[in-house]
């Protein structure tokens, strides 16, 4: 694909996410959808992060545990700091960045299941805390968050005031899918950058990295620490939307849900996330008509599809050239 | 201070038997048994439905329990984990499977058994009492011994018999053990239906006493998987102090912060991460190259 | 002549097995130096130990007087200790070409974040590297297969292409894991013939690991004998060919006996 090739396919995916969907929703009048599609654009950013961690070899069943923090903290910031919530997103990241960090340098020597059990138990880990803090009001949670206030940089009103829109959804459909949109063109540079070949060679063999002076302890962090980013903005953004927060908010299923996007999609494709996650939230939202069966469809699907398929959806294009 | 170790041992043997189950899959195949815990529901299930409807007595539905779940795991690995683990380029497909089949078997038991809470009358009236030192209903205790014994028989099949050796030596070196004749395939059939056996029984063995419900699975899953990585994973050892040294956590922590569950919990998972971020292979595993 | 790298006292124990023992010796500036030793002698565990791939139990090593033992690897490759792989390279999916430029990532002086956005000192370090590389290609003879994915080559090349990837990183010492291996008379001398040149037109000094006799006979400078993780023997190659302790621990250890 050339450089205008691309170029043009980034405009006319943009197009599709920014104007041609919301249109084709609102002349629909299946409304619900906004919210749909935003979740799963939300989503898709936590899932890009557990695919970066992928990245750097290591099975993260983890990110649940920022989407809470990076929840908590939006929430806390807003509630009773008084902040913007557009300022908490930054801060939401960053911190879940920081925490990553000083979590991720004991953990991240460990491999394969052994790795994965750890930030399976990082996701419990933090549910406990939320109940079990006493400022983070425990099961009751925090409610009564305030919409988005508006954005307001040197006097010019960038975003508008939630408040004083007529159609909220569309708007958090809008900051969802740009906030997306942002999100894989940042993992697509890294991994097209001498920063994903470095990744790379950790994967395929961690000793001749070393001889070629990658410090791979390092890199893992540094991996890890922006995977931990991603999970925590989304969580800020869904803590937005959804006006509340509660321990719960984000579990273990929620962790395995965006390792599962991330198979689902293909784990050797940048895209694959945000396919898988599309697929698996919209699949499991079409089954709620079956009742009962939903999750025994569901299920049955997903295994179906890891016996057909068993290195994601994406690896139908695998062709040379076309893998990243 | 021996309530809380009577109480340790009891919970600790239940422990062990889900943990030896867990880690007999995973020494074979490496593969984490996602759907573990949905097997110790299933087993609770098969075992209340065989009691409490068909009116057949307590052992008959342990049995069930038993055969029903070692069926299980053998079709599941057969049909399911072999052709995955063949043709996949990663591990990581093996656990979207196993993930699969935990959603899976959660639908079954939603479809067959309800949602509702089961539980069966205690099997053994009346309560050991010593002085008021240790207090424990006899069933437990009778429940308890019952898992202990089943982790010794275990632990003799594995030793002794002819099935039993060749699944060490899978477990040691497939290769190895491929070259002296054994059948990878059958073995690692043998294994996985062993090891969802063991957890259908314990199943079966507490729903006398804990009752059942659908919503257990993943939390007895997460639980197995901690006592793996406590005691090693692949290990036999390794599984039953795992198995022990959580029962026994849990009985402390839970007398000691008799307010708060999850205060008993934080402090279990944080220390379990701040244990294995020092000693990732726990305490019987191989060490690290 | 100078010393570049002194080994001493270089021990190396896995729980009750002494892989390495009290091994000493140095290396001087621009001369290949080859170790050599029947089967499980502690060769690759030597190598590892000078790379810093393992902790030393005992021991240490030195370049150009500074430890180097203990380091993390990454760092010893920095400071010109570079040891290549046998069989494996870092990309199969890329061409022989990107291989060796990625490679180079161990003189880029541009940070990540500056290749992550493009900045004009990562352009100009990227340009570097490929001029690099295909100078690198054109020394080692590697032209016809510049653009071949590196999954598809073949042994011979494999090696030459890990020798690449080597040089890329600019070595002050190269630690060469057996560079002629499954190679047949045409082609290790080809290899000998490259290796020589590194030495010559490259100035890097050269450590080699190998069992194919002629071949380090005819290429060493000097050579170190290990035998159960012991030094047992150093020298020219002819006061090693002719040293009766060496050739009994060939003749016993079953192996193929030393002789041109």
């Amino acid at each position: 694909m050339s450089n205008k090739q691309r170029w043009a396919a980034v405009a006319f995916f943009l197009l599709v996410v920014l104007v041609i969907v919301p249109a084709a929703i609102a002349a629909s009048g299946r409304v619900d959808l906004y919210y749909t599609l935003t979740a799963v654009a939300l989503l898709s950013i936590a899932s890009a992060g557990v695919w970066l961690t992928f990245y750097i070899g290591r099975i993260n069943i983890g990110q649940g545990a920022y989407a809470l923090v990076g929840g908590y903290v939006s929430a806390l910031l807003i509630t009773k700091g008084d902040i913007s919530f557009w300022w908490t997103l930054p801060l939401a990241g960053t911190f879940c960045a920081l925490l990553s960090v000083l979590i991720g340098l004991p953990i991240l020597r460990l491999r394969g299941v052994y790795f994965a059990m750890v930030t399976l138990v990082l996701t419990e880990v933090s549910r406990l805390t939320a109940l079990a803090m006493p400022f983070t009001n425990g099961a009751k949670g925090i409610t009564s968050i305030k919409l988005p206030a508006e954005l307001n940089i040197l006097g010019l009103t960038i975003i508008p005031d939630f408040n004083t829109l007529a159609n909220p959804k569309l708007a958090f459909y809008w900051m969802a899918a740009i906030m997306m949109v942002l999100t894989y063109a940042v993992l697509w540079r890294i991994v097209n950058s001498r920063l994903g070949h470095l990744c790379r060679s950790l994967q395929q063999n961690e000793e001749l990295a070393s001889s070629i002076g990658v410090n791979i302890a390092w890199l893992r962090v540094l991996a890890y620490a922006i995977s931990s980013f991603f999970g925590g903005i989304a969580g800020a953004s869904f803590v937005a939307i959804s006006q509340s927060l509660y321990p719960s908010s984000f579990q273990i299923t929620d962790s395995v849900n965006f390792m599962l996007n991330c198979f689902l999609g293909g784990l050797g494709f940048v895209f694959g996330p945000m396919l898988g996650t599309l697929l698996l939230y919209f699949g499991w939202d079409l089954l709620f008509a079956t009742g009962r069966f939903q999750l025994l469809i569901y299920s049955s699907l997903m295994i179906a599809l890891m016996l057909w398929l068993p290195n994601g959806v994406l690896s139908l294009m695998d062709r040379k050239g076309v893998r990243q | 201070m021996e309530q809380v170790v009577v109480n340790g041992l009891y919970l600790g043997a239940q422990y062990a038997l889900i943990a030896l189950g867990l880690t007999l899959i995973f020494s074979l195949m490496n593969v984490l048994n996602f759907a573990h815990g949905q097997m110790y529901v299933l087993g609770g299930f098969v075992t209340y439905t065989v009691v409490a409807q068909f009116g057949l007595p307590f052992i008959v539905g342990l049995l069930a329990s038993g055969v029903a779940l070692a069926a299980i795991g053998a079709l599941v690995e057969k049909f399911l984990f072999r052709p995955v683990i063949r043709n996949s380029k990663r591990e990581e497909s093996t656990m979207l499977l196993a993930a699969g089949i935990a959603f899976f078997l959660d639908a079954i038991i939603l479809l067959f058994f309800g949602e509702k809470q089961r539980g069966l009358p205690k099997i053994v009236d009346g309560v050991f009492n010593w002085d008021f030192i240790v207090v424990m209903p006899y069933d437990r205790i009778l429940i308890g011994l019952l898992a202990i014994t089943m982790v010794a028989v275990f632990i003799l099949f594995m030793q002794h018999s002819k099935t039993g050796r060749a699944m060490r030596a899978l477990a040691q070196d497939k290769v190895a053990a491929r070259l002296m004749g054994v059948d990878v395939d059958r073995y690692s059939m043998i294994g996985f239906a062993l090891g969802a056996m063991l957890a259908g029984i314990v199943g079966g063995l507490l729903v006398t006493i804990t009752g059942i419900n659908l919503g257990m699975g993943g939390p007895t899953s997460i639980n197995a998987f901690m006592m793996i990585m406590i005691g090693g994973a692949g290990v036999i050892s390794g599984a039953i102090m795992g198995g022990f040294i959580l029962g026994m956590m849990e009985s402390v922590g839970l007398t000691l912060l008799a307010s708060s569950g999850e205060i008993t919990y934080l402090a279990i998972f944080a220390s379990l991460m701040v244990f294995l971020a020092v000693r990732p292979q726990g305490l019987m595993g191989k060490p690290w190259g | 002549m100078s010393v570049i790298l002194e080994v001493k006292g270089a021990t190396k124990r896995y729980g009750g097995l002494v892989a390495v023992n009290n091994v000493s010796f140095i290396v001087n500036e621009g001369k290949i130096l080859s170790v050599i030793g029947p089967n499980g002698a502690g060769k690759s565990t030597l190598f590892k130990l000078i790379a810093s791939f393992v902790q030393t139990s005992a021991g240490e090593v030195l370049l150009r007087g500074e430890r180097i033992s203990d380091l993390a690897p990454h760092t010893v490759a920095r400071k010109g200790v570079v040891r290549t792989f046998q069989e494996t390279t870092i990309f199969k999916s890329m061409t022989v070409r990107e291989n060796i430029i990625v490679a180079h990532h161990l003189r880029s002086r541009a940070s990540l974040l500056g290749f992550f956005l493009g900045t004009g000192l990562a352009k100009a370090d990227e340009a570097l590297f490929a001029e690099s590389a295909d100078g690198i290609i054109d020394f080692l003879g590697l032209q016809t297969i510049r653009d071949e994915l590196a999954s598809n080559l073949p042994q011979g090349h494999l090696r030459a292409l890990g020798m690449a990837i080597g040089l890329a990183t600019q070595p002050a010492v190269l630690l060469l894991d057996e560079p002629f291996a499954g190679m047949n008379h045409d082609e290790t001398m080809h290899m000998v013939a490259l290796v020589r040149r590194l030495r010559d037109e490259r100035g890097v000094t050269v450590l080699l690991v190998e069992h194919d006799m002629p071949a380090v006979m005819k290429i060493s400078d000097r050579i170190v004998v290990l035998n159960f993780g012991e030094k047992i023997a150093e020298g020219t190659p002819s006061e090693i060919q002719n040293n009766p302790k060496v050739i009994e621990a060939y003749l016993g250890a079953e192996d193929a006996a030393i002789g041109m």
